[in-house]
């Protein structure tokens, strides 16, 4: 019996040398946290996803039922929801700190966003680009490839949202938006108009428990007296009416927790302005997040992705700033007897604690590029709840028309009142 | 806008009506144009979330009056723009 030669092992070369000081260094420092709420799917490892019953790897999301469906023995099946698992809806109002899960984890820059794979049945390699889906076929043996353990390239989430609107619905709901929208529309959109091409698209979004306290400061006026005064007689005869008021300093304060305040992983979603229909797609916000389920790539076959780039920390004044806003609507309702209205003039907010986690929220987008001015206009359709919005080129010399049309005839009806009471 | 007009002009016997066409052209371009293309909407976060809140505190002392005045309500009422931020406290 022959043995082959076995190659000694190499040590895997890992850069120069450290300095004695940064050995002592290393060596004393404290061990790196590990993340706060460990979300990985341990049931599940890279590269075939199979069927609990028959081991087929041919699975994908069945949106009518939420499930994930063999499509070989036509077996059912689903992650556990997120919420129960990990704990997510509990202890908001005990939240000490930031709390990160780990698939919200800092991104690290040097992490690349092509994984090659070696297929587990054939053992071809092959390369998922994870910023934009995280399944791929193999092209020899046909098996679907997943990519499930958490890459520290923000393309794994904590949780993901399954699809529960059709295609079809989506296209539905895209084409009564666009149609009740059509006298005005530009030419050019309606012509090209193919709601058909709408994608299913995974968006990253950050779902944050927070608990906070927030306080503001202003001035306040409560009407004392009101009276009007008469000058002149006759023709030049006028009548004024006058106020009086007091004048309050007021401050109001209150704490309050947030459930599941849900924010834009993407730092290209995340601008919002008059260069961008971004705002379309934040609207068809909230989702039913307490559905999320575990992660499990097998859920995003058929639908493209979008990979988070936001760490937490360039997050935390936009959840500062909703903080404050939420704050400012809940003290809203204590300032009625101040019936000349208030001015907030400062405002403070503690967050004492909060809780990220990532996930994949299910949108079905139509996008079209308006030629004239380059502005991408996009139909966005929440595909949990169906709600939809969009934004729709117009026609300018139209629009325009119109507006003169009503303007001169409102000054028609306004020139035959003065001439009548002439 | 058009009730400063309103208001600038009422005491002119009825020229303010001569606003009307502008006013009526300006509204109906930007309401068509609201309607298609959505620019003011967002996700109301404000309402849409869980939010449970303690009871709201506070207090207020009157500091000054205004004994005349042609107002009728306080400079840069910001209490229903919950958005719109004011200087920040730390």
């Amino acid at each position: 019996m022959t043995q082959e030669p076995v190659e000694p092992q190499q040590p895997t070369f890992d850069g120069p040398p450290l300095s004695l000081e940064e050995e002592l260094a290393a060596a004393k420092a404290e061990p790196e946290p590990g993340p706060s709420i460990e979300t990985v799917n341990e049931s599940l490892k890279d590269g075939l996803n199979r069927c609990p019953k028959c081991g087929s790897t041919d699975v994908r999301l069945r949106a009518s039922t939420g499930m994930l469906v063999c499509l070989f023995c036509r077996n059912e099946w689903h992650e556990a929801r997120v919420e129960e698992e990990f704990g997510l809806g509990e202890g908001i109002d005990e939240l000490e700190g930031t709390v990160i899960a780990s698939g919200a984890e800092d991104i690290q820059a040097d992490a690349a966003d092509m994984l090659t794979f070696k297929c587990e049945a054939c053992g071809a390699e092959v390369v998922v680009d994870t910023a934009h889906a995280l399944n791929a076929r193999c092209h020899w043996c046909r098996h679907t490839l997943n990519v499930n353990q958490q890459i520290p390239n923000g393309a794994v989430p904590d949780a993901v949202l399954p699809f529960r609107l059709t295609k079809e619905e989506a296209v539905a709901k895209i084409r009564e938006f666009a149609s009740s929208r059509r006298l005005f529309a530009h030419r050019r959109f309606k012509k090209e108009f193919v709601p058909e091409n709408v994608l299913g698209v995974y968006l990253p979004y950050l779902v944050i428990d927070a608990r906070a306290e927030s306080q503001y400061w202003g001035r306040g006026e409560v009407e004392t007296r009101r009276w009007t005064e008469t000058t002149g007689s006759g023709d030049n005869k006028r009548t004024t009416t006058y106020y009086a008021a007091d004048v309050y300093q007021v401050a109001r304060q209150v704490s309050f927790t947030v459930d599941d305040l849900t924010v834009e992983g993407s730092s290209e979603r995340a601008q919002f302005g008059t260069s961008n229909t971004n705002n379309i797609v934040n609207t068809i916000l909230p989702f039913d997040t307490k559905n999320a389920v575990k992660w499990n790539a097998s859920y995003l076959v058929g639908f493209t992705s979008e990979k988070r780039d936001l760490n937490v920390e360039a997050l935390k004044p936009v959840l500062e700033d909703q903080l404050l806003s939420i704050g400012r609507s809940e003290v809203r309702g204590s300032l009625g007897r101040f019936d000349r209205g208030v001015r907030w003039e400062q405002e403070k907010v503690d967050v004492g604690g909060s809780r990220w986690v990532s996930m994949y929220l299910p949108v079905w987008l139509y996008s079209y590029q308006q030629e004239s001015n380059g502005l991408l206009h996009y139909i966005a359709v929440n595909a949990r709840t169906g709600e939809t919005m969009g934004s729709i080129p117009v026609s300018q010399p139209k629009l325009i028309l119109a507006a003169l049309t009503v303007g001169t005839f409102l000054e028609g009806i306004a020139g035959s009142i003065l001439v009548a009471s002439a | 806008m058009i009730g400063e007009v309103i208001a600038m002009a009422s005491d002119d016997s009825l020229v303010w009506l001569l606003a009307a066409g502008p006013a009526g052209a300006v509204g109906t371009y930007w309401l068509i144009y609201r309607y298609y293309r959505n620019t003011d909407k967002s996700h109301a976060y404000e309402r849409d979330t869980i939010i449970e809140a303690q009871p709201v505190q506070g207090g207020e002392e009157k500091v000054d009056h205004i004994s005349k005045t042609r107002d009728s309500d306080i400079d840069g009422d910001n209490s229903d723009d919950y958005r719109e931020r004011v200087q920040r406290v730390q």
